[in-house]
C-alpha cells in the first residue's frame, strides 16, 4: 500500500494557509499530525492533490491555561505537569488517545477534527470497491443503515468531550477573517458523518480557548475500547463539575464515540445544580444519557453493549469526579 | 517473569542455561537481513490482482491494456501455470493463480511485474475480468449437504465437505450408559490468524544458466522447493531456495504459498529479479490461520471421577482450500487423547470448504479449540461430582510409558508434576470458589506432539532432519541445515548443541543461512519438531566430529582414546599425570591426513501407531504436557476483565535454552489470551471486516498478566539431551484456564470465543435472569 503523490505546501502564517486553501478550493486538505489523514490517504479515502502542512505556523503552537494551539502535540500537553494538574479531565483524555507514538505526532486540532470512522469507510480501496463503496467515499449508499441520505460514521476523537464539559471555545480562521464559537457549536448536530462540523470550506482551526471557569473543576474521562491502548473510542464519557461540600454547583456530561458528533447533556445536568446529588438521581441521569444516544453497528463492539456501558461510565465518571480531589 | 533457577544438577556447560540468541545483536541493531532487505540489480515489483467476489466463474481475463502500459514487464493469468499443488500430497487443490474460478475475496486472479509499485497498480486497474458470480458459501453448516456451485469438484458427493473423519475406539454408548456424571459442552470458536510481524515477502530471479533462485519468508524451505519444482516444471536441482531471517510464522508461512510461485513465474517470464511484498491486508487474506470451529464434547465419568468416554463432534470451516485441513480434521479428534486416560472414544469431524480465506496450521494446530471444550467439560464434571478440578485431573493422568486407546505411545510425562507445581504456586486450595464475586481462578491443561511421526516427505524412510558440520583450519565450525529459524531460536540451539558436544565456545559455531544448494534437508519449522529432530541430528553430527578429534587428541596426549575427555576449548586426560591440549591444536592434527573435517548427522523417528485408517495422525516420538492456572478479575457491570496472573506448569523434558523456552511460553500465553479475549477474523458472510492490526485485536502489553513459569519436566528418553517441544503446547492450556477462571469469577460458562466484554455481560444477565446465585451475588 503506497501513498499517491501529492503537492505539499508549507505556509508560514494562518493567513497564508487560509489563502492557499481558498485558491485550492476543494482540492486540498490541511495536514496536522497526519496520524489519521495519511493512513486514510493510503486507503485512497477522499484523496486531494494538495496538502497544506500546518507545522511551520508558529501561531498554531503552544499551550497555556487559557489557550491550546491547534497544532500543539498531544504529547506536549502530557508532558506539562502544571497543565495536567489544572485540567485533569483533559489529561485523562489525552492519555487515552492511541499510543505514545501517535501522541508524539497527533495534535489538539487534529483530534478535535478527526475523521469520523466506520467499518465500511476505514477500509482499503480494494475492500471498498469489492462492496461497491459508500456514501462517505466514492459511493452513494450507506451500508450501516441502508439508505442513500445520511452517513452514520462515528465521531472518534477523545479530546472533544473533555473540552466540551469545560465550555471551551474554538478560534477559527477563514477567507472572511476570524471568528470564535463555542466548541459545542463546532459540531453540526444537523449534519452527519460527512458534514460533521460547521466549519466553512477552507476554514482552519487556530486554537482552543478555555474560560477561567474551566480551571479547578473536578473532571475525568472514561473510554471504552477493546484494548487499553491503540484503539479508537467505542464510547467516551467526560464529566466536569464543582461541588460545595455535597452540593452540586455545576455539572456537565459529554459523550463521544457513539454517534456522528460528540455532545453535552446540559438539559439533564443543569437541574442538578444547587442540591446534593443522590445515587438515585445520578442513576436517573445516567439512564437518560444512555437512552439519549443511538450508536449503530459500525465499530467493533455491538451498539446495544456500548449503550449499556454509557450508563455505567456516566455513573462512575461522575462519582469519581465528585470524590476526586479538586484541582 | 519469574522462573525456577537452573537446577544445580545440570550436567551441561551450555545447555540447560540461558543462551541469548546468536543472531540477537544483528536483529536488535537492524542489521539482520530479511527478504525485503535484499537488493538485486534491476529488481521489478510484482503485484497481484485479487478477486473482489466471494465466488465467481472466470469467463475471460483481458490483459492487453495492462501489458501495453509502459513499465510493465509481464502480466500472468492462471492458465500459464495451472498445475495444482498443496502442502499435503493428497489434497492438491490450489493453483498459483485462479484458473477457472475465484473462491474468496482476495483470491489471486492475475499478476503483474512492473518497474515500480504505482505502475504495477495502474496495470492491475487495466485488467478486465469477465466473471459470473457463483453461489457464496459462508456457513460451513450449509456446506455439509448438497449445494449449488460447490467450491471444489472434489468435495464429498456434491457437498462442500473437504474431509470427514469418523473414529470409534471401545464402546462409547455403553460407557455413557454406566456413567455417574456426564457433561456436554458446545463450543464456538472464531477464526484467528497468526499476525506475525513480517508480512509475506518473496524475491525470485531466473538466471541465464538455467537456474532459478528464490528468497522467501518461509517456515519450510523444503516444501517450497518441492512445490516450485512441481508447478513450474523445473527439476529441484535447478532451483535454489534461500531463507533469509524470518519475522515470525506461527504456522502461517508453512504452506507453500501461491505468491511464492507467482513471484518465481514472473521472474522466469521477465528474466529480471522480481519482488512481491505483501501489505497487511494481503496477509489477512492469505490467512491459513486457526479454523473457525464449532464443536460438541460429551464426557462421561464414573462415581469416583474416572473418565469413561469422550464423544466428540467438530465442524471445521476450512475456507477455500485444503491446506493442512486433512490433518486438522484428524487432530481435532486425536489431540483429545491426552493428557488423560480415555478408554472409550468416538469422534466425527468434518472440514468444510467455504468461500473465505483458507484456514490452515496455526501454533498448537488442531489441539486448541477441542481442548477448550474438553477442559470446560471436565470443570463441569468436577463441579457436579464435588471433586476438586486438580484431583479429577490427577486421577485420570496418563502414566509414563503408557499407550492411549488409539495407540499413541506416551513415553515421558511429568503431567502430575505440572499439576502439583501450579496448584501449590497459585495457592489454589485457598482460592478456588473462595475469591469474592468477580474474582476467579481456573485450571486448564493440555498436551502436544513433539514433532510428527508421519511427516510430509518423499518416502517415510528418509530422515526428517539432517545436519552437516564443517571445520577448517580457522577452527570455526560451519553448520548447515534446512531447519528454519523463524525467531524461535533454533539457530541458537543448533550452535549450542554443537558447542556443547565439542566443548567449544559458542562463538566458534556459525550457523549458515538456509540455502538449498548447500543445506541438507530438514523438514522445517512446523509440528513442534525442530528441537527434537534437528537437535538429535546435530548431536549425532557433532558426536562424529568429536570422535575424530578425540582420536587426534589421544595421539597428542599419548593416551588411549577412551581416556580422552572433552574439556572447555581443549581435550583432557585425567592421567596420571593430568594433561590437556587446546582445541585448535587437536583440530590441526586431525586435519593432517584429510583437510577440513566434515560430518553429517541425521534423525528419523521410529515407526509408531496402529494400522487403522488415520492411525498415524498425532503419533509423535514424544509429547509435551501442560497445566496452567489463570486468575482473573471481572468488572461485573461492564463485562470487562483482566487476566491478572498465569501460572504455567510445563513439561518440555529438559529445557535446553531456558531463555528461549520462557520466551515461547510467554509468547504462547499472549497468543492464547488473544484468542480468548478479542482476536477474531470478523466475517459478515464471506467478507472479512477487520483485515488490519487496528481492528484485529491482538492484546496490548498492558493486558499481559504476570506469568510464573514452572518447568518441571524430566529427561525424555529420546529427545536430544532429554528435551521435548516448547513451541506450541504452551499455548493450549491458556484458553481453558481463563475460561474456567471466568466461571469461578461470575458463575457463567463461556463457550463462544473470543469472550468479549459484551458476551460476559450477557452471560451475567442470563445468570441473574435464571435466579442462579453465585458467590452471594
Amino acid at each position: 500500500m503506497h501513498l499517491d503523490p501529492f503537492e505539499l505546501h508549507r505556509p508560514r502564517s494562518v493567513e497564508e494557509a487560509v489563502r492557499l486553501a481558498s485558491e485550492l478550493s476543494g482540492q486540498c486538505d490541511y495536514l496536522a499530525g497526519g496520524t489519521d489523514l495519511l493512513p486514510n490517504y493510503k486507503m485512497h479515502l477522499n484523496l486531494r492533490p494538495h496538502l497544506i502542512a500546518l507545522e511551520d505556523i508558529p501561531e498554531l503552537r503552544g499551550h497555556s491555561f487559557e489557550r491550546l494551539g491547534a497544532m500543539e502535540r498531544l504529547a506536549d500537553l502530557e508532558g506539562d505537569p502544571a497543565f495536567r494538574a489544572a485540567y485533569p479531565g483533559i489529561q485523562d483524555a489525552v492519555g487515552e488517545v492511541a499510543t505514545p507514538l501517535v501522541r508524539a505526532s497527533g495534535t489538539v486540532g487534529g483530534n478535535l477534527l478527526v475523521e469520523t470512522r466506520c467499518f465500511f469507510f476505514n477500509q482499503s480501496f480494494f475492500w471498498r470497491a469489492s462492496l461497491g463503496f459508500c456514501l462517505k467515499a466514492d459511493g452513494d449508499r450507506c451500508h450501516v443503515v441502508p439508505q442513500k441520505e445520511r452517513c452514520y460514521a462515528t465521531f472518534s476523537g477523545d479530546l472533544a468531550p473533555s473540552l466540551l464539559v469545560l465550555d471551551a471555545d474554538v478560534e477559527v480562521a477563514g477567507p472572511s477573517g476570524r471568528r470564535r464559537l463555542p466548541l459545542s457549536g463546532l459540531y453540526d448536530a444537523a449534519g452527519d458523518g460527512i458534514r460533521r462540523t460547521r466549519l466553512a470550506p477552507g476554514e482552519l482551526l487556530v486554537a482552543v480557548h478555555l474560560p477561567p471557569s474551566a480551571r479547578g473543576q473536578r473532571a475525568g474521562y472514561k473510554k471504552l475500547r477493546v484494548r487499553p491502548s491503540f484503539d479508537f473510542p467505542e464510547l467516551g464519557v467526560a464529566v466536569a463539575g464543582r461541588w460545595d461540600g455535597t452540593r452540586v454547583e455545576s455539572l456537565r456530561i459529554a459523550v463521544g464515540g457513539v454517534e456522528t458528533y460528540p455532545r453535552r447533556f446540559d438539559a439533564l445536568t443543569d437541574p442538578l445544580a444547587g442540591a446534593p446529588l443522590s445515587e438515585e438521581a445520578l442513576g436517573r441521569v445516567a439512564s437518560e444519557v444512555m437512552r439519549g444516544v443511538r450508536p449503530v453497528h459500525n465499530t467493533f463492539l455491538l451498539p446495544d453493549y456500548r449503550r449499556r456501558v454509557v450508563e455505567v461510565y456516566v455513573r462512575r465518571a461522575v462519582r469519581e469526579a465528585r470524590e476526586g480531589s479538586a484541582a | 517473569m519469574a522462573s525456577a533457577p537452573t537446577p544445580p544438577t545440570n550436567p551441561y556447560r551450555l545447555l540447560g542455561g540461558r543462551i541469548p540468541y546468536v543472531e540477537g545483536p544483528l536483529k536488535v541493531t537492524g542489521r539482520a537481513e530479511y527478504t525485503d532487505d535484499i537488493q538485486r540489480p534491476g529488481l521489478l515489483v510484482g503485484r497481484l490482482l485479487r478477486s473482489p467476489w466471494p465466488h465467481a466463474r472466470l469467463r475471460s481475463i483481458d490483459v492487453a491494456a495492462a501489458r501495453a502500459l509502459p513499465g510493465v514487464y509481464a502480466v500472468l493469468t492462471g492458465d500459464r501455470y495451472p498445475i495444482p499443488f498443496g502442502v499435503l500430497p493428497i489434497t492438491h487443490d490450489e493453483t498459483a493463480i485462479a484458473v477457472d474460478a475465484s473462491r474468496y475475496i482476495g483470491d489471486i486472479i492475475a499478476a503483474v511485474a512492473a518497474r515500480d509499485e504505482p505502475t504495477a497498480e495502474a496495470a492491475l486497474a487495466l485488467i478486465r475480468v469477465d466473471a459470473e458470480p457463483l453461489a457464496e458459501h459462508a456457513d460451513p453448516r450449509m456446506g455439509t449437504s448438497k449445494v449449488t456451485d460447490p467450491i471444489h469438484a472434489k468435495g464429498l458427493a456434491g457437498t462442500n465437505i473437504q474431509k470427514e473423519v469418523v473414529q470409534h475406539f471401545g464402546d462409547v454408548d455403553a460407557a455413557f450408559a454406566r456413567a455417574r456424571f456426564t457433561a456436554r459442552v458446545r463450543g464456538t470458536f472464531a477464526g484467528v490468524t497468526h499476525a506475525f510481524t513480517e508480512p509475506m515477502a518473496t524475491i525470485a530471479e531466473a538466471t541465464p544458466d538455467g537456474r532459478l533462485t528464490v528468497w522467501s519468508a518461509t517456515q519450510v524451505p523444503h516444501y517450497l522447493h518441492r512445490t516450485l519444482s512441481e508447478v513450474l516444471g523445473i527439476p529441484m536441482h535447478r532451483i535454489r531456495v534461500i531463507k533469509p531471517e524470518v519475522g515470525g510464522g506461527f504456522g502461517g508461512k508453512s504452506d507453500p504459498l501461491p505468491h511464492e510461485i507467482v513471484c518465481a513465474a514472473l521472474a522466469i517470464e521477465t528474466g529480471r529479479p522480481v519482488k512481491i511484498l505483501f501489505d497487511r491486508e494481503e496477509v489477512f487474506y492469505t490467512n491459513h490461520g486457526r479454523h473457525p470451529t464449532q464443536n460438541e464434547v460429551r464426557v462421561a465419568a464414573d462415581a469416583e471421577g474416572n473418565l469413561l468416554a469422550y464423544d466428540i463432534e467438530a465442524l471445521i470451516d476450512g475456507g477455500a482450500w485444503s491446506s493442512f485441513g486433512t490433518v486438522t480434521t484428524y487432530y481435532n479428534g486425536v489431540l483429545a487423547m491426552g493428557p488423560y486416560r480415555v478408554p472409550n472414544f468416538r469422534y466425527k469431524g468434518r472440514r468444510v470448504y467455504t468461500t473465505k480465506p483458507p484456514s490452515g496450521a496455526m501454533r498448537a494446530h488442531g489441539g486448541t479449540n477441542i481442548r477448550y471444550s474438553i477442559e470446560v467439560a471436565l470443570d463441569r464434571i468436577a463441579e457436579e461430582s464435588g471433586i476438586d478440578p486438580f484431583d479429577l485431573r490427577e486421577r485420570n493422568a496418563l502414566a509414563p510409558n503408557s499407550t492411549t486407546v488409539n495407540r499413541f505411545e506416551i513415553t515421558s510425562t511429568s503431567f502430575l508434576e505440572c499439576l502439583s507445581a501450579v496448584r501449590k504456586a497459585s495457592d489454589w486450595d485457598r482460592k478456588f470458589r473462595q475469591l469474592p464475586y468477580g474474582r476467579g481462578i481456573g485450571l486448564g491443561c493440555g498436551f502436544y506432539i513433539s514433532g510428527s511421526n508421519s511427516p510430509i516427505h518423499f518416502t517415510p524412510k528418509m530422515p526428517q532432519s539432517t545436519v552437516h558440520l564443517k571445520v577448517d583450519m580457522d577452527g570455526g565450525i560451519a553448520v548447515h541445515s534446512m531447519q528454519a529459524d523463524i525467531g524461535q531460536g533454533s539457530n541458537t540451539l543448533l550452535a549450542a548443541i554443537v558447542a556443547e558436544v565439542l566443548g567449544v565456545d559458542l562463538e566458534r559455531v556459525h550457523v549458515q543461512r538456509v540455502d538449498s544448494d548447500v543445506s541438507p534437508v530438514d523438514l522445517g519449522s512446523y509440528s513442534s519438531r525442530v528441537t527434537f529432530m534437528m537437535g538429535n541430528a546435530a548431536r549425532s553430527a557433532a558426536e562424529q566430529l568429536k570422535g575424530e578429534l578425540i582420536t587426534a587428541a589421544a595421539g597428542l596426549l599419548g593416551t588411549p582414546p577412551e581416556e580422552v575427555m572433552v574439556g572447555h576449548e581443549c581435550f583432557e586426560t585425567r592421567g596420571p599425570p593430568p594433561a590437556s591440549v587446546p582445541f585448535l591444536e587437536v583440530l590441526h592434527r586431525a586435519m593432517e591426513a584429510k583437510g577440513a573435517l566434515t560430518a553429517s548427522g541425521s534423525y528419523q523417528t521410529r515407526p509408531k501407531g496402529g494400522t487403522f485408517k488415520g492411525a498415524k495422525a498425532g503419533t509423535a516420538p514424544a509429547y509435551s504436557f501442560a497445566a496452567y492456572v489463570a486468575e482473573v478479575s471481572v468488572d461485573v457491570e461492564t463485562g470487562e476483565y483482566r487476566v491478572r496472573k498465569v501460572w504455567a506448569g510445563f513439561d518440555c523434558g529438559r529445557p535446553l535454552n531456558r531463555l528461549a523456552v520462557e520466551g515461547q511460553i510467554e509468547g504462547s500465553i499472549h497468543m492464547g489470551l488473544g484468542q480468548v479475549m478479542g482476536e477474531s477474523m470478523n466475517y459478515r458472510g464471506s467478507r472479512l471486516f477487520n483485515p488490519s492490526l487496528l481492528e484485529y485485536k491482538i492484546p496490548m502489553p498492558q493486558q499481559m498478566p504476570e506469568v510464573e513459569i514452572l518447568l518441571v519436566g524430566k529427561d525424555d528418553p529420546e529427545g536430544p539431551f532429554g528435551a521435548k517441544e516448547a513451541g506450541e503446547g504452551p499455548l493450549i492450556a491458556t484458553l481453558p484456564a481463563v475460561g474456567n477462571a471466568l466461571y469461578d469469577a461470575v458463575g457463567v460458562r463461556f463457550t463462544d470465543l473470543p469472550i468479549t466484554p459484551d458476551k460476559v455481560l450477557r452471560g451475567i444477565d442470563r445468570r441473574v435472569a435464571e435466579r442462579r446465585a453465585w458467590k452471594g451475588a
